[in-house]
């Protein structure tokens, strides 16, 4: 039995409106089945709004019925035309640019869908972002703030570097608490769970994103399937924000884990002994530099040949990795018949513009696009380009376990780009230690 | 005929009874089914290849991306569904997976009882989402 404030009792009672009133019933039923006793106040979310593919199994030109029956779960028709005034709501990755279909091999009708469930998101108070990194505009929770997001990364990073509190909640769920402005306290956001449950001893020296990329997915594999929190120690050198949301996304996908305590770096965890707060160590594991290079090894095709698609930008790039691109890029021509794509959030975009980095990138022969991404976009796309190159582990074992069967690349961003510029992939761009 | 009980914790209530579909893996849930049809898509799934639909479905929790019960939903939308659905364990996913469904649920297994290691798939089962209590008919296909 969860304890309701007066203000959630009134919601409940339907004195704020039919949404809300489904809004705070579903969150009460979930809180029910994870046996949480009270809620808690959510004061950022993101939300997944568009014309994504999981609610294709409602064709209805009313937005407003698609939206009540798959993301309220009932099978009524509530407007969807208000959400938490209290509550900072951005929208995550659409199905499409706001601006582009034809470069993403998309039907105008699809697009104009997309751009109809979004207006009306936007018009019930969810600001368009379309970012899986809220946090390029602004979206930043602190130490103790409770949120909500759609983001796998965004959680595990929220709760580990920022100290703020979410759990795995789901689309459904993001929206019910952006409306009613609720989340069950239960899991991450009760101090007490936020303790460490497993310890690795990280041997392997990690320099670069993508070591740290695979450290990731080295502890994704080692931990058991239910919901931990490990804790890592190790000696580590020039850790920065690139390669710790790297990091947190590529663990967050291969695993059920979506807090992890660094010794040293993130908040909750200034010494091991602070991380476990007293628990005993459910798991103890080392990582090598062995285990960082197989976990490699089957993330990466091997067959040489032409490449047609090299994507960037898993998660959205900064304006800082656009630099760097642009900087690497200056005075050299992508090769014919090579889609270089760099993935973005609209206002990264235009400061892109206003430095010249867009110019740059696109007098080589590649193009910044914003709002999606080649693995949200999906095989209407992706079936075009036999030979895929990403620099994201997220990015290339989504398309990997799409249906399509192509060849799949994955390393650091200068074997990226060396493979535009040359139109071929060769065995000596496979990322080595 | 062998009948074993076990019980778990009820959260959400109804009687219902069908064909096990044991996932001991749990599902992927981004892209794991056709909600459609209710197939399982996972490529590295045992139980690829069947619906989902109509079953009692059994799994451990869920798995991966925090869109793990958008896909369960819309198949609840398509008329897809399982009859119910039981789970070793409980995690946020499985909660919110679980109030869109509506269907009778039931998590939290004690040690011993995992009904992921006692159900094969196949084995008739009937389960009170109220009570928590599951009935197994061994081996009855």
């Amino acid at each position: 039995m969860i304890r309701l404030t007066e203000e959630e009792q009134r919601m409940l009672d339907g004195e704020e409106g039919r949404l809300k009133q489904v809004a705070i019933e579903n969150i009460i039923r979930y809180g029910e089945v994870l046996g949480a006793e009270e809620l808690c106040k959510v004061t950022k979310a993101t939300v997944f709004c568009g014309n994504h593919n999981y609610l294709e199994v409602n064709d209805s030109p009313d937005f407003h019925e698609v939206f009540t029956k798959l993301n309220m779960g009932r099978d009524e028709v509530i407007p969807f035309d208000r959400t938490c005034p209290d509550c900072y709501i951005q929208s995550c990755v659409a199905a499409c640019d706001l601006h582009e279909y034809k470069a993403f091999n998309q039907e105008k009708e699809f697009f104009d869908r997309d751009h109809y469930f979004i207006e009306e998101a936007r018009k019930a108070g969810v600001t368009v972002v379309g970012s899986c990194s809220p946090y390029l505009t602004g979206w930043i929770p602190v130490r103790g703030e409770h949120y909500v997001t759609t983001e796998s990364g965004m959680t595990i990073l929220g709760n580990s570097l920022w100290g703020a509190c979410c759990n795995s909640d789901g689309i459904e769920a993001a929206f019910w608490s952006a409306i009613c402005g609720r989340t069950p306290k239960w899991g991450y956001h009760v101090q007490e769970e936020r303790h460490a449950t497993h310890l690795f001893h990280v041997e392997a020296s990690l320099d670069s994103v993508i070591e740290w990329e695979l450290l990731g997915k080295v502890m994704g594999t080692k931990l058991p399937g239910v919901v931990t929190t490990p804790v890592i120690v190790g000696d580590f050198k020039n850790v920065d924000f690139v390669k710790l949301k790297s990091f947190f996304t590529a663990l967050a996908i291969t695993s059920n884990c979506r807090m992890c305590h660094i010794v040293g770096i993130t908040p909750e965890a200034p010494t091991l002994e602070a991380a476990f707060a007293g628990h005993e160590i459910q798991g103890e594991f080392v990582v090598t530099e062995e285990d960082i290079q197989a976990a490699y090894e089957p993330l990466c095709d091997r067959p040489e040949g032409p490449v047609n698609l090299v994507s960037l930008g898993c998660p959205h790039y900064d304006i800082h990795q656009i630099k760097q691109i642009a900087d690497y890029l200056e005075g050299k021509k992508v090769a014919d018949g090579v889609n270089l794509m760099i993935w973005t959030v609209y206002p990264i975009k235009a400061m892109a513009d206003l430095n010249g980095y867009t110019r740059i990138i696109e007098e080589a022969g590649g193009h910044i696009y914003t709002s999606t991404c080649p693995a949200t976009i999906g095989d209407v796309f992706l079936k075009d380009y036999p030979n895929q190159v990403y620099d994201s582990l997220k990015q290339s074992g989504a398309v990997r376990s799409s249906s399509l069967e192509q060849n799949i690349y994955y390393t650091d961003v200068c074997g990226c780009l060396e493979a535009a510029l040359s139109g071929e992939w060769k065995e000596d761009l496979r990322w080595k230690k | 005929m062998e009948k074993i009980v076990i019980q778990g914790r009820g959260v959400i209530p109804g009687v219902v009874e069908g064909e096990a579909l044991v996932c001991p893996h749990s599902i992927t849930g981004w892209g794991g089914i056709d909600p459609k049809t209710g197939v399982i898509k996972d490529y590295d799934n045992p139980n690829k290849g069947k619906s989902i639909k109509d079953t009692i479905l059994i799994m451990p929790g869920s798995k991966g991306s925090n869109g793990w019960s958008c896909y369960f939903g819309a198949a609840r939308a398509a008329g897809a569904a399982p009859k119910g659905w039981i789970f070793t364990g409980i995690d946020t996913s499985v909660g919110v997976a679980s109030a869109v469904m509506g269907i009778p649920t039931i998590v939290e297994f004690p040690e011993g009882q995992d009904p992921c290691k006692l159900i094969k798939n196949g084995d008739y089962v009937r389960m009170d989402g109220s009570t928590g209590i599951v009935e197994i008919l061994v081996g009855e296909e």
